[in-house]
């Protein structure tokens, strides 16, 4: 897809490229605006903030990179912007409730089982650690596929969803004493 | 082996060596603390996966990207200036140019020829930029509007 993608943008027709687009990164730009955000509503928000910036910068996409690297750079830098600007606000609107009430809309069982709130022990750890842990989890535990989208060496992927799981995990035993 | 390493273990589990999980197995099987740990690790794994796998964006997303994104084209579409700015100050150096080629004479009369050349080239180089920051200071406020 990103071949085809490419040979649209070669050929000017920026508006065909679009289109392909769209539907293939569609979820990968949202999961990865989840993942940094922590608030689905938000990170849809910040997604179709990312699409128009992605097709005001179609004519000037060098191919340097690859398309996604390219498409994952902005969404970062989307969301860090959208971080810096609600930072002050962060716990009425970023805080974690939010994707336990749209779990519970998709029909997901509560965050707390047997008496463990894992979503509080997540909230409480280094924010690397829950943006790791989240994109983790939503990309389906694909190890290739957060290390693309935030663009850390695969060894840095996985010591720190090594750190996270174990910090967490931790954090549970902690609670239940 | 104490307890700190084999829960480094535990969490690697997936990726242990067979003889590697079979001390971790048999570690499992005499330490209470660390089954405990272990039984956390499952909770964190069973939890994070059903609140956070499957998610996708919602049918609306595909549909307001489309919108906000013909109201961009139709912005941009709607705002000539800047191109027409662009074609009148090309133009008015390129019309400069033609201009002093075809005058030729000096523009100011000196008593050398060397300094009537350095003294128009001067000139002729300090109206182009003067006219090109011009144009130029018009298309930033132009862009800026829009």
């Amino acid at each position: 897809m990103e071949q085809e993608i490419r040979a649209c943008l070669d050929q000017k027709r920026y508006q065909d490229a679009f289109d392909r687009l769209l539907p293939e990164f569609q979820n990968k730009i949202f999961r990865l605006a989840f993942a940094m955000l922590a608030d689905p509503a938000l990170a849809e928000d910040i997604a179709q903030e990312v699409f128009v910036r992605i097709w005001k910068a179609l004519p000037g996409f060098r191919g340097q990179s690859s398309l996604s690297t390219w498409i994952y750079a902005i969404t970062r830098n989307a969301c860090l912007t959208a971080l810096k600007a609600g930072s002050t606000k962060k716990e009425s609107s970023l805080a974690e409730p939010s994707v336990a009430r749209a779990a519970e809309k998709r029909g997901i069982e509560p965050a707390t089982h047997a008496g463990i709130d894992v979503l509080r022990h997540l909230r409480e750890l280094p924010e690397k650690y829950q943006q790791v842990l989240r994109l983790y989890y939503l990309e389906e535990k694909s190890y290739e596929e957060v290390s693309r989208m935030l663009e850390w060496p695969m060894g840095t992927v996985k010591t720190n969803l090594h750190r996270a799981r174990k910090e967490l995990a931790e954090a549970v035993v902690r609670s239940k004493i | 082996m104490g307890c700190a390493e084999f829960q480094e273990l535990v969490v690697a589990y997936a990726e242990l060596a067979d003889d590697a999980r079979v001390r971790v197995d048999s570690h499992l099987t005499q330490c209470a603390g660390c089954r405990e740990f272990l039984e956390a690790l499952h909770a964190v794994d069973t939890q994070l996966a059903a609140q956070f796998g499957g998610w996708e964006a919602s049918a609306a997303f595909a549909p307001a990207v489309r919108r906000r994104v013909s109201r961009e084209a139709a912005m941009r579409r709607l705002s000539f200036i800047p191109e027409l700015l662009d074609f009148v100050g090309w133009g008015a150096i390129v019309a400069l140019i033609a201009l002093l080629a075809w005058w030729g004479g000096p523009l100011i009369a000196v008593p050398t020829v060397k300094d009537a050349v350095t003294l128009n080239a001067a000139l002729a180089a300090g109206g182009a930029f003067v006219l090109v920051a011009f144009v130029i200071g018009l298309r930033s406020l132009a862009d800026l509007k829009h």
